[in-house]
């Protein structure tokens, strides 16, 4: 067990590794992308770029820039950004989680009721109308480009109907700090956490609705049907609960992906300063140290969500523990 | 040895004949064919209506009932800001959807965009399924140091973030091109966005084709196949792949669905097709900056998007049934 | 200058309260936080390194100099007139020598005293951290070729000599310098205390003179301002009180959603320009909340000289004939909004004389374009043909204009195509020549109001430095004869600034028939503000003063 560990810590380093040093080769290995000019300021004279490029360290051998950087983000925490001169990198990925923490948070709550709902009416009325008309609406949930479903309820919630009572309550975008103004924050995020998701709650109702299909042909089910049980104890106590691994294996992955910055689009398009939308800014301005930061925090959380998943897969369902 | 062909011929058959009364299932493929097949007559629709949507046309003027409107115009209230294209006209061939904020005609657009939104989709797929096969057999059929080696490969691009990657590639090659022995992908060319879309999602495909080449590297024929010594690249081919394409086919639809929107992000984020082509991503980035003017610009394509991206799923979901109707398959997303 | 007045007026019309320059102070209207929005933050908040309009304009109220650009309305923010200096210098030795006499009694915010010490501490600083202008614009300081060699040991030894009984620094220069009172009124140079840290400050904000400081600050959410409580009225031109308590400037909202803040009245102020599509709706249904005020800047394609098709003249020529600017001034958001250009020098800019000669009909003004010139003059240069790569910035303006540049080129015979690439890219980007940019989409705007700040640093051969992101002549033009005229006209400037000015209108013409650029148009700021601003004061040099105006 403990070797298992440790093969996994040593394989999460080693992803992280790769991916850092991707980052670095990438944004180095571009011509153009040299920061000194741009920290200088506009026309800088040569002996002032000079000056720049030897405080800031790139005249040194890249390995000592790769090595310098991850210094400065693990030991002594005080990278600073290329773009927004003196300003700290660490702390300032750090101030961003609550952000993306609430968005994905209350998408969460919401996907994983709707699709509860949704994935049981489903299968208890699987091949019936109800079931079809769900599942369609589940995969037109799963087409819709998310950037454009936050644009097209912008239009309406902030634009078009914003003066009907309906949308009336919508506030402007951005973030509203929960500690602040509680309602400002709930208000704020309604319209985001419910673009973020429709996507997943056709995904995963469709998923649940597949596995309590299948759930329901397992033998113990038939025993418990020759027990004379009835169909919606079988069905939620038995079918759901047995339905429920592959859900939470799912969900673990998407909760761990999204709170590392894949909510990226919906951050952007609502004018939410998560990291996702953090990241995305320092990518337009090539901003090196924020992006590595954002890039290993984001990458933490995908590896730490497998792993997690891994050893809840092993705790819930015993097959896999025996074999 | 041709066991394999054995046990693979018939489930095919069954599979067609099933996908044949799958009436859902072939309503969507017909949608599909149908967007596509439009999409491969906007230049027919362009010559037709007489524009060129690849053109500025700030000074063009329509006609329509007899009333002469410019197609870009300037507010004669107020302090006279801001440049407005026309909105939709509902005419075919006469600004349909109105123009974008270069005076072109929306409709014609949309049409060519979807080529290439199609073109990008379709050869990403290829690209994926390629790769991911020759990485999934490899690692599954020889194990070891070689598993060890791709596995991990595939687990940094896994655990790198879809669109950081994405957006960390663009921004590389939208300014240098790339060039990769004698080949040379130039900045602007299709393939660009095809290569990054086409990698993100190796690993999506890789790591079940693998598993499964594990599961029948353990098998019976395969196991006779080397006992006979059949040399490997033989036995990959021959019996290893047949077995593997089922799954294959059934992630077609599925990764096209998903690699259209996937394009249609990247191209948000500006860093998909490049101006003047079009794709439907690119169109609605375009109408982004007309969206509270002109918001059909920006709805059309996403609407487009979604009815195409529709129509892959729900074939697909009829493809997985038809051919493996307990597949574990399910889908990815970005 | 009439242009500028000329826009003063108009802005009067579009509704604004036209106040006299030296209005009375109105304490009723004391008081409030003042709210600005902008899309994302402007970097580094050292006063001595951050160069960008963003927080120039707001580093009015926060920082001094010894001199200071006038805090009045219209193109009288150009004069400059003493800050933390009594006077305006004397000078002696040719032009050579400044003598300032220091204030008595100004504190910082921190509650020190401004004494001469600080003076030249500052004046070492700009070396020190390495302050972009550092070699363009403080080289002139005796002493200041060695800070640039080696800034961690700056001492201006003879440049800047502080005389603490006295009171007074005295400047010595390596030549006369006709535009040194203007770079003493930059914020580059600021007079901050000694002991401020000789590194870049980055997000810690160093104490000012101003009446405000800034208390608060992160570069992810917002800047806070608070009244300064060590200041007092010294001078109402250099520094006048303010009438918010507090100026709050908030970061990270979309263009889209700041024009939302500002018509619901969440927000006072919009820092960025408004997206083009609401331009229509703020155009009408806001238009008393309005301000529109012509530039001191111009927006260019320069043209690599050194680079096929562009090192041939008659194709430069050719895209200046071909260009439509009616076109690019609509995409801009319409005549209200921009003016077509031909020529480098802005209107109203000292030594602008109307000058187009890419026109149907060639004279001064800029009419229409002349599509068959155009494409004759491509046949001429047997350039047709040839690859062209536009190398535009990713926002809407700049990528809809690079689009209909892409589609001209084409029209007349090139082989063009178009590259959005992040803005904050695409600056350093188009300069470096190892890049090969052939053609791309720029704008600059004014440092301070004398011709050489378009003519010799976008067109100079100083500026022009080959493998070098900082190489701000982009087209890499360098002419002997034109260059000599610059230097001669510069020269000039120290005794007779008429006569020099003459000399930059013909600089301005030979610029403009080589042709390194095309110029696109002159753009005008708009100011979009809430319902509850008033007192709205725009000055020609730093723009709005946001502390003069009230929100109660």
């Amino acid at each position: 067990m403990t070797y298992a560990i440790l093969q996994r810590l040593a394989q999460m380093l080693f992803v992280m590794f790769g991916i850092s040093l991707l980052v670095f080769l990438i944004f180095f290995g571009t011509p153009g992308v040299d920061p000194a000019a741009r920290i200088a300021g506009r026309n800088a004279s040569p002996e002032v770029l000079e000056a720049v490029r030897h405080s800031f360290g790139f005249d040194q051998p890249f390995y000592v820039q790769y090595l310098t950087m991850m210094k400065k983000i693990f030991v002594t925490g005080d990278l600073t950004s290329f773009v927004n001169r003196g300003w700290k990198v660490v702390p300032a990925v750090l101030d961003t989680i609550p952000v993306t923490l609430s968005l994905v948070f209350g998408a969460a709550v919401l996907w994983v009721v709707f699709s509860l709902i949704i994935g049981v009416v489903a299968a208890a009325f699987r091949d019936r109308w109800p079931d079809k008309l769900l599942m369609i609406l589940g995969l037109i949930g799963i087409s819709m480009p998310v950037y454009w479903l936050g644009e097209v309820m912008n239009l309406i919630t902030q634009s078009r109907f914003h003066d009907i009572w309906l949308f009336a309550w919508v506030p402007p975008l951005g973030y509203k700090e929960f500690g602040k103004d509680p309602e400002g924050w709930f208000l704020t995020l309604v319209i985001p956490w419910i673009t973020l998701s429709i996507l997943y709650i056709g995904l995963y109702g469709r998923v649940l609705r597949a596995s309590i299909t299948e759930a329901l042909q397992e033998d113990y089910i038939r025993t418990a049907r020759a027990k004379g049980l009835s169909e919606t104890r079988i069905l939620l106590r038995h079918a759901l609960r047995t339905s429920l691994i592959a859900f939470v294996t799912l969900f673990g992955l998407d909760f761990g992906a999204l709170v590392g910055g894949s909510a990226l689009l919906t951050e952007v398009v609502f004018g939410l300063q998560g990291v996702g939308k953090l990241t995305f800014d320092a990518l337009q301005n090539l901003d090196l140290p924020v992006i590595m930061t954002t890039v290993l925090y984001a990458s933490f959380f995908v590896v730490l969500a497998n792993a997690v998943v891994d050893v809840v897969y092993i705790l819930l369902d015993p097959r896999v523990r025996t074999s | 040895m041709n066991t394999a062909a054995n046990i693979s011929r018939g489930p095919w058959a069954t599979a067609l004949h099933r996908l044949s009364r799958d009436r859902t299932a072939l309503v969507a493929l017909a949608f599909f064919v149908l967007i596509v097949l439009s999409c491969l007559s906007a230049p027919i629709y362009a010559w037709w209506a007489g524009v060129d949507p690849f053109k500025s046309t700030l000074d063009a003027v329509i006609t329509i009932d007899g009333v002469q409107h410019p197609v870009m115009e300037l507010p004669t209230t107020g302090l006279a800001l801001g440049y407005t294209p026309i909105g939709p006209t509902w005419r075919l061939g006469n600004y349909f959807l109105g123009a974008d904020n270069q005076g072109r005609d929306v409709m014609a657009r949309l049409l060519y965009g979807g080529l290439n939104s199609i073109v990008i989709a379709s050869a990403a797929t290829a690209f994926t399924l390629i790769f991911a096969t020759a990485f999934g057999l490899l690692a599954g059929f020889f194990g070891g140091v070689i598993d060890m080696v791709i596995s991990r490969i595939l687990d940094v691009l896994w655990a790198f973030p879809v669109y950081l990657l994405a957006i960390s590639l663009s921004i590389v090659l939208i300014t240098q091109g790339i060039s990769i022995g004698p080949i040379t992908i130039e900045s602007s060319s299709l393939a660009l966005p095809v290569f990054i879309i086409g990698v993100i999602y190796i690993p999506y495909v890789a790591r079940p084709v693998r598993g499964q080449v594990m599961a029948l590297r353990q098998s019976d024929f395969v196991m006779a196949a080397i006992g006979l010594g059949a040399p490997s690249g033989r036995i990959l081919w021959k019996d290893i792949l047949p077995n593997v394409s089922t799954t294959l086919i059934v992630f077609i639809p599925i990764m096209m669905a998903l690699n259209m929107l996937t394009e249609s992000a990247l191209s948000f984020l500006s860093i998909g097709v490049q101006p003047p082509a079009a794709s439907w991503g690119t169109i609605i980035q375009d109408g982004q900056t007309l969206l509270y003017t002109r918001p059909a610009v920006a709805l059309a394509p996403g609407i487009m998007i979604v009815i195409s991206v529709l129509s892959l799923n729900v074939f697909g979901d009829g493809l997985r049934d038809a051919l493996d109707p307990r597949s574990k398959i399910k889908l990815g997303r970005g | 200058m009439k242009k500028l007045l000329l826009a003063t007026a108009a802005a009067g019309l579009f509704g604004l309260a036209v106040t006299p320059a030296q209005a009375e102070y109105q304490t009723a209207h004391r008081g409030g936080t003042m709210r600005l929005v902008a899309h994302a933050a402007a970097g580094t908040l050292d006063p001595q390194i951050n160069y960008t309009l963003q927080y120039w304009q707001l580093y009015q109220g926060i920082y001094d100099g010894l001199l200071a650009f006038k805090k009045a309305p219209g193109a009288e923010g150009f004069t400059k007139v003493p800050d933390l200096a009594e006077a305006m210098p004397e000078v002696s030795n040719g032009g050579k020598t400044y003598t300032f006499k220091l204030r008595k009694g100004i504190k910082f915010s921190n509650g020190q005293e401004v004494t001469v010490k600080d003076v030249v501490a500052s004046f070492q600083r700009i070396f020190k951290v390495s302050s972009p202008t550092a070699g363009g614009f403080y080289a002139v300081i005796v002493g200041a070729d060695k800070c640039l060699k080696e800034p961690a040991t700056c001492t201006l030894d003879g440049g800047v000599v502080g005389d603490e009984a006295a009171g007074t620094v005295t400047f010595n220069l390596t030549q006369p310098d006709a535009e040194f009172f203007d770079k003493l009124a930059l914020p580059h140079a600021s007079i901050l205390p000694a002991d401020a840290p000789t590194t870049d400050a980055g997000s810690t904000p160093i104490p000012g003179t101003g009446a405000y400081y800034v208390s608060a600050y992160d570069p992810n959410k917002g800047m806070t301002m608070s009244r300064n409580p060590n200041f007092k009225v010294w001078s109402e031109d250099a520094q006048p009180d303010g009438y918010p308590d507090t100026i709050q400037f908030d970061f990270g909202l979309t263009d889209e959603a700041e024009v939302t803040a500002v018509q619901n009245g969440e927000a006072d102020w919009m820092f960025d320009q408004p997206p083009t599509d609401r331009l229509g709706e703020i155009g009408t249904k806001y238009q008393d909340q309005v301000h529109l005020n012509t530039l001191t800047a111009w927006w260019y394609a320069p043209m690599n000289v050194n680079l096929p098709p562009f090192n041939n003249e008659k194709a430069r020529q050719a895209v200046n004939y071909a260009l439509d600017r009616n076109a690019l001034v609509n995409l801009f958001g319409g005549p209200v909004l921009a003016s077509p250009v031909c020529q480098v020098l802005p209107p109203g800019f000292p030594g602008h004389v109307d000058y187009c000669p890419y026109s149907k009909d060639p004279g001064t003004k800029w009419s229409a374009p002349d599509l068959d010139k155009a494409k004759q003059l491509v046949e001429e240069s047997g350039t047709k043909g040839q690859k062209v790569t536009i190398i535009a910035e990713d926002t809407a303006v700049s990528k809809a204009i690079g689009t209909y540049m892409q589609s001209v080129l084409s029209d007349i015979g090139y082989d063009a195509d178009v590259k959005p690439i992040s803005p904050n890219i695409q600056f350093t980007y188009i300069q470096n020549t190892n890049n090969k940019v052939q053609i791309s989409i720029t704008q600059w705007y004014q440092d301070y109001p004398a011709a050489s700040d378009f003519l010799n640093i976008l067109f100079g051969c100083a500026s022009f430095t080959p493998g070098s992101d900082s190489s701000i002549n982009i087209a890499g033009f360098c002419d002997k004869d034109i260059q000599a005229k610059m230097d001669k006209a510069l020269a000039l400037g120290v005794t007779d600034q008429d006569a020099a000015n003459k000399l930059w209108a013909e600089v301005d013409k030979d610029v403009t028939d080589k042709a390194p650029m095309a110029a696109l148009f002159t753009p005008k700021h708009v100011d979009f503000v809430s319902k509850r601003v008033g007192n709205f004061q725009f000055n020609s040099q730093f723009y709005w003063m946001v502390s003069q105006s009230w929100v109660q």
